[in-house]
């Protein structure tokens, strides 16, 4: 056979790079379903370390309605920028034919934000009829939470 | 020496993996730093905007929990009754868990239902940053409050 044109003992010297090519490309392919949901709006000072907040892979979709306010002069749903009165209207389309249970929105607000501002965007989003909100916190690494 | 045995010429059949092995750990690394930012939140309810103004004489529950953040001195008041402030929120926590512990124990149940009452309110002024707010109701969940309610009408500056 043409492999052991080579002679006696003569060693193949090439490394099968087959698994490592593999192990790449599925990282690869990983990397490329993760960064697309971790650049989900703008990014915001949350709050850390927090014990007790429950994880809820919601806040990552694109149908859920996420509230960014960053600072205290802007009001950020994905990455666009809206007017406080013009907030509503893009809640109540975002939330059209969604189920009870799932009326829900989500505040990623800054730590320095004064709570009043806050409270502006929960106005608005109850005149929605939308009694639920989440508060976006970051949990502490290696809590669990209260079992109630 | 053994390796050499492929006689004239012998190449050295090794590959320097180094460069290999440095991108797999950078990959790690990143992995490592982006894994821990799963999503998570506090729920909190709001009340639904009053329909009308009618004069409904609402009977205040005597059950009711509300914390209160003083707007200067940043202390946290439960029921009137001061337990702390926002940078230590562990008196409120440790009392909050007695009294849903005493709650449990004495079967306190919410109005028309069987479970334990432990509902409780939050009003913050508006000139405190949210970071504080969060942070009581962070304490407040972690003692097992269920649902948290914040207050939306009637806020002081």
């Amino acid at each position: 056979m043409a492999m052991q044109v080579g002679g006696s003992g003569e060693l193949n010297s090439e490394i099968n790079v087959t698994p490592m090519v593999d192990v790449m490309l599925v990282l690869l392919i990983i990397f490329m379903i993760v960064t697309p949901l971790l650049q989900s709006g703008v990014s915001v000072n949350l709050p850390r370390d927090m014990i007790s907040p429950d994880e809820d892979a919601d806040i990552a979709k694109d149908t859920s309605v996420v509230i960014a306010i960053p600072d205290n002069s802007n009001f950020y749903i994905g990455k666009e920028q809206y007017p406080l009165d013009a907030l509503g209207d893009v809640i109540k389309r975002r939330m059209e034919g969604k189920t009870p249970e799932k009326r829900i929105v989500y505040i990623k607000s800054g730590i320095d934000v004064d709570y009043g501002r806050v409270v502006q965007a929960i106005e608005t989003i109850r005149k929605q009829d939308i009694d639920k909100i989440g508060l976006v916190a970051d949990k502490k690494k290696g809590t669990t939470p209260p079992k109630t | 020496m053994a390796m050499s045995t492929g006689s004239s010429g012998g190449a050295v059949p090794n590959i320097n993996v180094t460069p290999l092995i440095d991108v797999l750990l950078v990959l790690l690394i990143i992995f490592m730093a982006i894994t821990p930012l799963k999503p998570s939140r506090f729920e909190a309810k709001v009340p639904a905007e009053p329909k009308d103004q009618q004069n409904v004489n609402v009977k205040p529950n005597p059950l009711t929990l509300v914390i209160a953040i003083n707007k200067d001195t940043k202390q946290i008041t439960l029921n009137n009754e001061p337990y702390g402030d926002v940078t230590d929120t562990e008196k409120l926590n440790t009392k909050l868990h007695e009294i849903f512990k005493d709650r449990t124990d004495n079967g306190v149940f919410r109005e028309g239902t069987n479970e334990i009452e432990k509902t409780v309110f939050i009003k913050s002024p508006k000139s405190v940053h949210y970071g504080d707010v969060v942070k009581v109701i962070d304490a407040a969940k972690e003692a097992g409050a269920s649902p948290i309610g914040l207050q939306i009408d009637d806020l002081q500056d």
